[in-house]
């Protein structure tokens, strides 16, 4: 229970921003992309956050425990699901991915959607990392204690 | 005038008062320079070892929040210093009850 | 020297470390702002005081701040969105200066208490 734990807690959600923003500049890269390795147009990914302990059982288990669970607040990334979303489909007869009626599988990815889930993620980024300036700040008052 | 001398000689009889060799010194607990000087270096002692244990649970890495630790640190640093002046007080009441010529 | 106002640098330190529990229940707020299902958290940070001055007129002050544990508890009144998170940005943003200015004043406090008590005895007693 002390400064350090919030600075754990708040890099944990710049990792996990990070990859948020990671998988949605591969949405929008990927746009537009028909044809991948293993085959068919590119599925839409999205992040599942999880947060990690934060019921007081938690709480009094991890303080018993090791100390190397993370501490409670943190977030994680859960796990990385494809959107289910079926894909757009496209008349493009020219097209060589096109199938036997002409239409061609685009992925469901609306960029604006992604944009804007871009920039909530990057502000999440700023917030957490003006959390982990203020919490410095504060260990850094406290060792100003003994100073002078 | 022989009971007088008899009564003389009663005196010689303190061996029911205490010797002076075994009289203990005033045993005051909060009076006088050396109880002042005792109850300093106690309460240096247990603020000390106090302290001394919350920096070695905060270096462990363990349940122990920093203000808690520099605050006891502090306490501790203050007693000994309050400590530190009793005793040069007491030095120099010493000296100057030395330098004292009758 | 019995008094019955708190002592001021046990308060002083339960007061530091009651803002270090509500800066730290801000930054779980802050890393999951995105967390689906999430709800804010904070300590009822004028109770927790002034039980922790009740305490301190009763305890020794060698015992440091080790029994004051502070409880960690959901906020009402927010606005949930359709995940059912309910950490709102500018709330936790506000808090969190707050809270910064608060452990500043503890700190300063504290350490213009320990100045007072140094210069008492290294200066006053040049007699």
């Amino acid at each position: 229970m002390n400064l350090f734990d919030s600075l754990a807690v708040s890099g944990s959600a710049l990792s996990a921003e990070r990859q948020r923003s990671e998988i949605i500049a591969a949405n929008l890269a990927n746009a537009e992309t028909t044809h991948t390795s293993a085959g068919g147009p590119f599925h839409r990914r999205e992040v599942v956050f999880q947060s990690a302990g934060a019921s007081p059982f938690h709480l009094a288990l991890a303080s018993t425990t090791n100390a190397n669970t993370p501490p409670s607040g943190s977030v994680s990334v859960s796990e990385v699901v494809d959107d289910p979303t079926p894909p757009v489909m496209r008349y493009e007869p020219s097209n060589p991915d096109a199938n036997q009626d002409g239409y061609v599988a685009y992925p469901a990815i609306n960029p604006a959607m992604e944009m804007v889930d871009l920039m909530g993620s990057v502000r999440a980024y700023q917030l957490n990392a003006s959390a982990i300036a203020a919490a410095k700040q504060m260990i850094q008052q406290t060792i100003d204690i003994l100073k002078s | 005038m022989s009971s007088a001398i008899s009564s003389l000689g009663s005196i010689g009889n303190i061996g029911d008062l205490p010797k002076l060799s075994s009289m203990q010194p005033p045993s005051g607990d909060d009076e006088g320079f050396s109880g002042a000087l005792k109850s300093a270096l106690q309460q240096v002692n247990v603020l000390d070892s106090g302290a001394d244990q919350q920096v070695g649970t905060l270096l462990k890495g363990g349940n122990t929040d920093m203000s808690s630790v520099m605050i006891a640190v502090e306490k501790a640093d203050v007693a000994f210093q309050l400590m530190m002046q009793v005793r040069n007080k007491i030095v120099n009441a010493y000296q100057d009850i030395e330098k004292m010529q009758f | 020297m019995t008094s019955t106002t708190p002592p001021l640098i046990p308060t002083l330190e339960s007061y530091l470390k009651l803002t270090q529990s509500r800066e730290q229940a801000i930054s779980s707020n802050m890393a999951n702002v995105d967390t689906p299902g999430y709800h804010t958290q904070d300590i009822n940070f004028q109770g927790e005081l002034n039980k922790a001055i009740a305490g301190t007129l009763t305890e020794s002050e060698y015992n440091g701040t080790a029994h004051l544990n502070p409880v960690v508890r959901d906020v009402p009144g927010l606005l949930e969105r359709p995940d059912g998170n309910n950490v709102n940005l500018d709330r936790e943003g506000l808090m969190m200066s707050e809270t910064q200015l608060q452990y500043q004043i503890g700190i300063q406090l504290i350490k213009r208490e320990f100045h007072q008590m140094l210069s008492a005895i290294n200066g006053g007693g040049q007699s």
